[in-house]
């Protein structure tokens, strides 16, 4: 046979002799960047980890990654207003992900199936810190300091832990027996509960202070603010919360067939659909504020939550916004009726803003009981030196006291919170305060970066699919304590969490790999040490960028060569 | 996420250890970004390691093979641009006649196909050659500096199709070959392209599968000669097929059998301003006017002809097809 000459052929494969990587001015790198959903979360939840778990059939490692920051995910799920959902990216293309509905998928899944919280029990000798208050603040507070390492003591005046969730969020948005699971799983991770303790009678704040580390405050707002008409109040005067409360403790609820009330927060909606089912025939609800999603300016939206809002008006709650009281109409001291009027808010020359009641709008509104729920601010026993006559706590971004060190505060009793998300996300924060202070650490705060723009993920690459949401209960059946919405299946919490576009973070999709000319993306789960199943061979990567500008997900930037 | 962290397994080993058959090697000289290259990789990664290449002259066969070096793991010959159809079906009588089952393939540009390589290609046609002929188009001669070729778009400037006063880019239409192809009755033809690369692997296995002739044209971006970024390669393919200009048909015996369905057609203009070698179609004169009509009128023309315009959402028609999978299942 003849021999070939040398100059024939080439041996196969020798091509990798030539590093074509040499050739680049720019090379790719995986950039991980928050999901918008991420940084949206009041509680510091990266719902986008927990659906990709979700969606990889690990739903106990995604609930570990949603308690990674919220350890009541099963409450959350259900009260929180999900801000996520409003920034989720997949919302400008056909329908935002359900994300509460998995997050409450995963929290019933935990308490159904027994997951232990990712936490050890702290050593004997650990530093100890005092948190007040057994809200979702301190609870959550409680359980990253424990994760941390400190042995936490955990004082409530009431005998049961919960706070406002127990207090003032009604069983059929939150049922008593999910409150009662998951706070009872918390506690059992090792926090050393201490019931019907008031701060001020039972302990004092300086004991506190010597005996621990540090002091977390999540104390609430329990005191009402005073409320009046031009000085006219009532006789039988109730609030808004404490008959909430009552209700709730109790069972009892006043009686009267047609009942104003004031105010546009949680709380006057929660009341009205309350006294809907203890059977007051008419429950309007008077408010300066306009209705959500009215096409006016969102600062000027009623506070109450818009999902709870909607729902009370299928319940035949009547909401008058921008309307004000200018008098209530007494025989006695008995109510009979409220004057109203429509109102508008009219900018100061000081840029500060007035309502002013407009002439010729002023109806009557034939009521038998005028009750207020216009909001509340701390009860100051035990802390009146702290609190100096304020109505709430001004605490700095890491929620440590100014002035006060050692002290940390969070959740209502701060201005700007008022959920239940918010709350956890001050424990969560304090908790990292607190553990920089103890171990003489300066504050630092966890800032993260932009989330992934919309326009930055490639949609030619996701089809459109449409969102599932567990049914609601219709309005003619919700008449008792039984929970409103419904829970999502297993296979609808995965149709949901397969919907993620997963902006910012690797999808594994393949793209990269399927399409880089070179083949210098090269495929591995074990060696991707940034989580991506992918590793770019800068040997021969011409640095094209092709493969960040296919990757579904924005998860590939081209980054200058040093 | 750290993306410096150091590799625990050396990357070469793990270039080694990739889950599919690596047809081409890195290390190849091809532009950034060259759909070639890609449409080479993924046809070879479909057929599989026992075929043998002929390959013609032109950007594949240059890049790939710099002597001393070869960027193939495959039997790989060089023909020339005009024979590729004769060596082809040389090597498959040959391989024949020792009684191996082994499939020959034959790689062409669009020069080597269209033109001059074309009488060779009708020859293996018409005798029946077990020979899969696979043409990369990138619509022009890339190789030599961009010259046109008869599969060069209407109105596309090249080096010798420029636009000025006299014409508005190349005065002829692009070549239909795929038709001139199907009159040779063969068992299969069909075009794909570098954006639907399940697409590509499909038809693949299915020419793989037949005993016979068959042909497979594969659209593929040249950013040097079509003037756009490297990292657009995949986009601009995509539009290509989304707009109406490259369809992607199948045919058996000469009749079409199936074509991937438009969802959502798009103006020809989305496709056309990506690239430099229409920008001319974009500056304020009649004429300009006049060949943007014309080729949306081309576009429409393929919608109608060979019915793309889908009736509803079909998971694999042009929105369909590309859809990702989180852990890469669309590839299964």
């Amino acid at each position: 046979m003849t021999e070939l000459t040398r100059g024939a052929y080439a041996l196969p494969g020798t091509s990798l002799t030539f590093k074509t990587g040499t050739w680049r001015v720019q090379k790719p790198v995986h950039h991980y960047r928050p999901a918008p959903c991420r940084n949206a979360c009041p509680a510091g939840e990266d719902a986008q980890a927990y659906l990709g778990l979700l969606a990889q059939g690990k739903p106990q490692k995604a609930w570990e990654a949603i308690v990674e920051a919220n350890p009541l995910p099963a409450i959350t799920g259900r009260v929180c207003h999900h801000p996520c959902e409003s920034a989720c990216n997949r919302g400008q293309y056909d329908e935002a992900i359900g994300i509460h509905g998995v997050e409450r998928f995963l929290g019933d899944e935990a308490i159904r199936l027994g997951w232990a919280y990712p936490v050890t029990p702290p050593a004997a000798e650990a530093r100890q810190v005092a948190v007040v208050g057994a809200g979702p603040a301190g609870l959550s507070a409680a359980y990253h300091l424990l994760r941390r390492g400190y042995r936490v003591s955990l004082f409530d005046s009431l005998p049961v832990a919960g706070g406002t969730c127990r207090m003032a969020i009604p069983p059929y948005r939150l049922p008593r027996n999910v409150l009662e699971a998951e706070i009872e799983r918390l506690l059992a991770t090792g926090i050393d509960f201490r019931a019907q303790q008031q701060l001020g009678r039972d302990v004092s704040l300086q004991e506190l202070q010597q005996d621990f580390g540090a002091v977390f405050l999540g104390p609430g707002t329990q005191k009402n603010r005073e409320w009046s008409i031009d000085g006219a109040v009532p006789r039988d005067l109730h609030v808004g919360l404490d008959l909430l409360k009552e209700w709730m403790t109790v069972g009892s609820m006043i009686q009267a067939s047609s009942v104003a009330i004031i105010g546009g927060g949680n709380t006057a909606v929660d009341m009205a659909r309350v006294l809907k089912r203890c059977g007051v025939p008419t429950v309007h609800i008077i408010t300066h504020q306009s209705l959500p999603g009215d096409g006016e300016d969102a600062e000027d939206a009623m506070r109450a939550i818009p999902r709870e809002i909607s729902q009370a008006q299928e319940e035949g709650v009547i909401i008058h916004p921008h309307r004000g009281i200018l008098r209530l109409i007494l025989r006695g001291e008995r109510v009979v009726g409220v004057e109203m009027a429509h109102m508008k808010k009219l900018p100061r020359p000081d840029g500060s803003v007035q309502r002013v009641p407009f002439e010729g709008t002023e109806t009557v509104l034939h009521v038998d009981q005028v009750i207020p729920a216009i909001g509340q601010q701390v009860d100051d026993s035990g802390m009146a030196d702290l609190l100096q006559r304020q109505p709430l706590f001004s605490p700095d971004a890491s929620c440590a006291l100014p002035g006060h060190p050692g002290i940390y505060v969070g959740g209502d009793a701060r201005p700007g919170t008022g959920s239940v998300s918010a709350a956890v996300g001050d424990g969560r924060r304090a908790a990292a305060a607190i553990d920089r202070y103890l171990r003489g650490l300066e504050p630092a705060l966890d800032n993260l970066p932009e989330a992934v723009p919309f326009q930055q993920i490639n949609l030619n690459y996701f089809e459109h699919a449409p969102r599932i949401d567990a049914p609601i209960l219709p309005p003619a059946q919700r008449s008792g304590q039984e929970e409103i919405e419904t829970s999502l299946e297993a296979n609808q919490a995965g149709h949901e969490a397969g919907r993620c576009l997963s902006c910012g973070n690797c999808l594994a999709c393949d793209n990269c790999w399927t399409l880089c000319p070179d083949s210098a993306v090269l495929k591995t789960t074990e060696r991707a040490a940034d989580g991506s199943h992918y590793v770019f061979d800068y040997d021969y990567c011409k640095g094209c960028g092709l493969c960040a500008h296919e990757c579904p997900c924005g998860y590939i930037a081209m980054e200058d060569e040093g | 996420m750290n993306a410096n962290d150091q590799p625990t397994i050396p990357i070469t080993d793990l270039r080694h250890r990739q889950p599919r058959f690596q047809g081409i090697e890195s290390g190849h000289r091809a532009c950034l970004g060259c759909g070639e290259a890609l449409a080479a990789r993924l046809v070879t990664e479909a057929a599989g390691p026992d075929v043998m290449i002929a390959n013609a002259t032109g950007c594949l066969e240059i890049f790939t093979t710099p002597w001393p070096e070869s960027a193939w793991r495959l039997p790989w010959m060089h023909s020339l641009f005009e024979n590729t159809g004769a060596i082809a079906a040389g090597m498959e009588a040959a391989l024949k006649a020792q009684g191996k089952s082994t499939k020959v393939l034959a790689f062409g540009g669009d020069g080597g196909t269209f033109d001059i390589g074309f009488q060779s290609l009708s020859g293996m046609l018409e005798r029946g050659h077990n020979v899969l002929y696979v043409c990369y188009d990138n619509e022009a001669y890339m190789n030599t500096g961009i010259q046109r070729s008869s599969s060069t778009p209407h109105a596309a400037i090249t080096t010798t199709s420029p636009a000025g006063r006299e014409r508005m880019g190349k005065r002829h239409l692009k070549k239909d070959i795929l038709t001139i192809i199907a009159s040779h009755h063969i068992p299969y033809a069909a075009s794909a392209s570098v954006a639907y690369p399940c697409d590509i692997r499909q038809k693949v296995r299915r020419a793989m599968e037949i005993e016979g002739p068959t042909f497979l044209l594969i659209h593929s971006p040249c950013p040097l000669g079509w003037g756009h970024d490297g990292a657009l390669s995949i986009e601009v393919a995509r539009l290509a097929v989304k707009t109406g200009l490259f369809p992607l048909i199948e045919l058996e015996r000469g009749e079409l059998i199936g074509a991937m369905p438009l969802r959502d057609p798009r103006p020809v203009t989305e496709y056309l301003r990506l690239q430099q070698r229409f920008a001319h179609l974009f500056k304020d004169d009649p004429r300009a006017r006049q060949e943007l009509e014309h080729l949306q009128a081309l576009a429409e023309r393929n919608i109608e002809y060979y019915g793309l315009k889908g009736t509803q959402d079909d998971p694999r028609d042009s929105e369909g097809a590309d859809t990702v999978r989180r852990g890469g299942q669309r590839w299964a």
